[in-house]
């Protein structure tokens, strides 16, 4: 399964035997100009077998998002393939196939226009063939089907048949794109293409790789940074039956074993103790008050409006100050990778989301060219920015070297919620100011946070106000038109791993915004969903930073969850009712009404949630609502259940015990209404979801307790009482 | 090292393996029967459970020397080809996300349908609340094993 730009050129240089068309986002490809020797860097390929079935080799890893299944129903659309007959290949990086992660929700936009521009042209290509083969006019000849008919005189053939033909011409500059009123596909139900393994234990993920003479590690990593190994019985691991060797790596002591369960018993064996951390080891305690400390500076200023003259002196303010744990990700899979180093060569098997990076940085750590070293990538049991970051994958390498010998290496749980790149604490200080008529006319928002440190800056990086704003979404591009905006970033520094989480840096931001914008229009006496709409009159368009924010469309998904909530109805004792909405990035727009109950410890539990969505044209509306639905129990998860602390340098939390996610109990009624649907393109849905539901649970928390939720996880004080 | 006997999705299998080796890595190294997950070892995630007298039990918690000389049936053994209602019912549900809990919650529901042929939301809150989905599949889950539990039925005479 190497699908290298090598492997792009071995499979183009079959030629004759199928019809391949490769893309990138800048163009289409053929076989004959691929294997001319030409600089062409596809993104991935289509091919066209001669027995009709059609094969998409794409980069993007499945994690859950169903992203392969919407990109090959692009595909499908406009080739008017046999759904049947659609297979996914998982591409692997290489020198020439560059730039095939997968984040920040883009995986759709980025296919939008390649995918079906690769299927309208392969169909135009083998509609060529059968009108020459028949002698008869292109345009009498149609597709369907996996099919190409002609009607007139009632004959067909099969696309295997013709892809002989088809691939001698050449490959459409510009294809005829169909115009959405004749899809067929996108926008269809679509169950996933990869259900029946999953459902029958055949999907294989990154754990299930399976490779000849592969041996089983476990590393035990310092538990605080710079710590070293105080004692370790390194014999008694050894006499474990099954252990081979005690490796030291750069990030630990890893136990190699012929099974999984001897390395596990292998490293108890081991009793590694390190030493004890010193007293200013890292704190979340401490950090958390140098974040409010610093929540308080001026910091980098990401936007700044001066309300225009005329506009009523400020005569009252409100601030709040709100905190925002650490999180895991943990996802049910933990950390994992095979990796097979040889002289001048690796093989990895991996877990990824980001197998470019990943080959990098094995290369540069067994000092070894990236074309030596082979990325494989699996399906992926679960993401959600956890495995951008490519720690395990070296940690593989590194032992998979010492042990001369294919590795496989498993985290436990808890060196997954210990030793994971954490979504960072940060601390907002908001503030507002109202006129002497009680009109707001300032807002102001300061983050004080952590850029994550998944790989180093890249060299020359820039530290402007572009940079600063990609770190503050949901901050800095506060929707709301106030006359008067200042949002500022404050940089501090953070010792342990912390990377992008599903949403990357909005859940924190979100959160303060929509839940002080409450607080607003509280002061007001005005209902926070009217609130709200008030808030986004003014030009429909908000161009901020990188950012253009559709106030439309935001005002379009407030208006449809009033509606269909019955957002004023009353609510019974003990019971609240709150609202929250977000931009993601100006593409895709969310609103939530949640209804929270108070148990009698205490305790809010989620009812009911109503979430009405914008992503655009909706290419496939089952994966739009499973995304919709897990992005509110990560939600729930994340106002209700775990965080991560540190003492000593460590994180306190091991388990799904102590790091408490939601379960089946914890689950609300959902309702997903799409708004929208059919328009001009397509944006992304795995992360948007995320930011807009915490909030929108603080609030209803608020709504029935009066208590003003501004720290994460909420924890309640006397609930009832008030 | 001990040689234990157990038979799995009906096949009987002689394991020498150390007699403290949890089942679930019996099943996933030593029989290559990788539909069954590791999440925990602590029985606190559900992954690894497999059926027992179409009980639902965590494989991480019974070591060989237990499992000796009993019979369990894992996902790949669930049916032959996808048929078992939980299976089609979470495919008509469209339930997977990234698919990797789905086993355990698949055989956890079997083991929940069994005792209960016609569960509540109380009970299904009360069996599954064992086991964790990070994707947040639960809402579907909750529909699939009520459409399982109602095609068992109909299927009972």
């Amino acid at each position: 399964m190497i699908t290298s730009r090598r492997a792009f050129l071995k499979t183009a240089a079959l030629g004759g035997a199928s019809l391949v068309i490769g893309f990138n986002r800048f163009r289409l490809a053929g076989a004959a100009e691929s294997t001319a020797g030409g600089s062409f860097k596809p993104s991935g390929w289509i091919r066209i077998a001669a027995d009709g079935t059609v094969s998409l080799t794409i980069g993007k890893s499945e994690m859950g998002q169903g992203v392969r299944t919407s990109l090959a129903m692009l595909l499908a659309e406009e080739l008017e393939a046999d759904w049947s007959r659609i297979k996914l290949v998982q591409a692997s990086p290489g020198p020439g196939f560059e730039d095939i992660g997968t984040g920040g929700s883009d995986s759709i936009r980025d296919g939008w226009k390649t995918l079906r521009q690769a299927g309208a042209a392969a169909r135009e290509m083998l509609t060529a063939a059968a009108a020459s083969r028949w002698g008869v006019e292109h345009n009498s000849c149609r597709a369907a089907q996996g099919k190409i008919i002609h009607s007139a005189s009632d004959r067909h053939l099969d696309y295997g048949a013709l892809v002989n033909d088809a691939a001698k011409l050449p490959v459409p500059d510009r294809p005829v794109l169909k115009s959405a009123g004749d899809y067929k596909i996108i926008g269809r139900p679509t169950a996933r293409l990869d259900g029946p393994d999953i459902v029958t234990g055949k999907a294989r993920y990154g754990i299930d790789v399976k490779v000849p003479g592969m041996l089983s590690a476990s590393l035990e990593r310092p538990p605080w940074a710079g710590a070293k190994p105080k004692s370790m019985r390194e014999e008694a691991a050894r006499a474990i039956p099954g252990v081979r060797s005690v490796v030291k790596i750069s990030r630990g002591i890893a136990v190699v074993a012929d099974t999984t369960w001897a390395s596990i018993k292998g490293r108890t064996a081991l009793a590694l103790a390190w030493d004890d951390p010193p007293p200013n080891a890292f704190d979340s305690g401490a950090h958390a008050i140098r974040l409010k400390a610093a929540s308080r500076e001026a910091g980098f200023v990401t936007r700044k409006e001066v309300a225009p003259p005329g506009t009523g002196a400020i005569t009252k303010r409100i601030e709040a100050t709100y905190q925002y744990p650490f999180y895991a990700h943990a996802p049910v899979e933990t950390m994992n990778c095979v990796a097979d180093v040889r002289e001048n060569h690796c093989t990895i098997w991996a877990p990824t989301q980001a197998p470019n990076r990943l080959q990098k940085q094995v290369a540069q750590l067994l000092g070894l060219a990236p074309d030596q070293v082979d990325v494989n990538v699996t399906l992926i049991g679960g993401g959600f920015g956890r495995r951008l970051a490519v720690d395990y994958a070296l940690e593989a390498a590194e032992i998979s070297r010492a042990a001369k010998a294919p590795v496989q290496l498993l985290w436990s749980r808890p060196d997954d919620m210990k030793h994971g790149h954490f979504q960072a604490a940060s601390v907002h200080y908001l503030s507002a100011g109202f006129d002497a008529n009680g009109a707001p006319v300032a807002w102001k928002h300061t983050k004080a946070g952590s850029f994550h440190n998944i790989s180093a800056l890249e060299p020359g990086e820039v530290r402007d106000a572009a940079w600063y704003q990609d770190w503050s979404w949901g901050a800095y591009d506060v929707p709301y038109a106030f006359p008067g905006i200042e949002t500022a970033y404050v940089a501090v520094d953070l010792p342990v791993l912390h990377g992008p989480w599903r949403a990357v840096f909005a859940p924190s931001s979100v959160f303060a915004r929509e839940a002080f914008i409450d607080e607003v229009a509280h002061v007001g006496g005005i209902d926070p969903l009217i609130f709200r709409l008030d808030m986004l009159k003014g030009p429909d368009t908000l161009k901020v930073g990188r950012t253009t924010i559709d106030r439309r469309r935001l005002r379009r998904v407030l208006e449809v969850v009033r509606d269909k909530s019955g957002w004023g109805a009353p609510v019974a004792p003990h019971h609240g009712r709150g609202i929250a909405c977000n931009a993601y990035f100006g593409h895709t727009y969310i609103a939530y009404v949640v209804d929270v109950a108070i148990d009698h410890e205490g305790n809010p539990r989620v009812e009911r949630v109503v979430a009405a969505v914008d992503c655009g044209l909706v290419v496939n509306p089952v994966g739009v609502e499973q995304q919709v639905e897990g992005g509110v129990i990560w939600g729930i998860s994340s106002a209700l259940k775990g965080e991560i602390t540190f003492r000593g340098g460590t994180a306190e939390q091991g388990t799904y015990g102590d790091f408490g996610v939601a379960r089946m109990c914890d689950t609300p009624a959902i309702e997903v209404h799409i708004v929208n649907g059919d328009g001009p393109e397509p944006f992304g849905m795995g992360e948007p979801p995320v930011p807009p539901i915490v909030p929108a649970i603080a609030n209803a928390v608020f709504a029935a307790t009066g208590q003003r939720i501004r720290r994460l996880p909420i924890r309640l004080s006397n609930p009832r009482l008030s | 090292m001990s040689e234990f006997v157990l038979t799995v999705n009906g096949s009987h299998h002689t394991v020498a393996v150390d007699d403290d080796t949890p089942l679930v890595w019996i099943l996933r190294d030593t029989l290559s029967l990788t539909g069954t997950k590791f999440g925990c070892g602590v029985g606190v995630c559900g992954s690894c459970t497999v059926l027992e007298n179409g009980k639902a039990i965590r494989s991480c918690q019974i070591p060989a020397r237990e499992a000796n000389g009993r019979s369990f049936v894992t996902i790949e053994g669930l049916s032959r080809d996808g048929s078992h209602p939980c299976q089609r019912a979470w495919l008509a549900e469209d339930v997977a996300q990234c698919g990797f809990c789905q086993p355990g919650m698949i055989l956890t529901a079997c083991g929940l349908l069994r005792d209960h042929p016609d569960p509540t939301d109380e009970i299904i809150d009360a069996v599954m609340s064992d086991s964790v989905c990070r994707c947040g599949t639960y809402p579907r889950m909750r529909k699939a094993i009520k459409r399982a539990a109602g095609a068992m039925r109909a299927q009972t005479p």
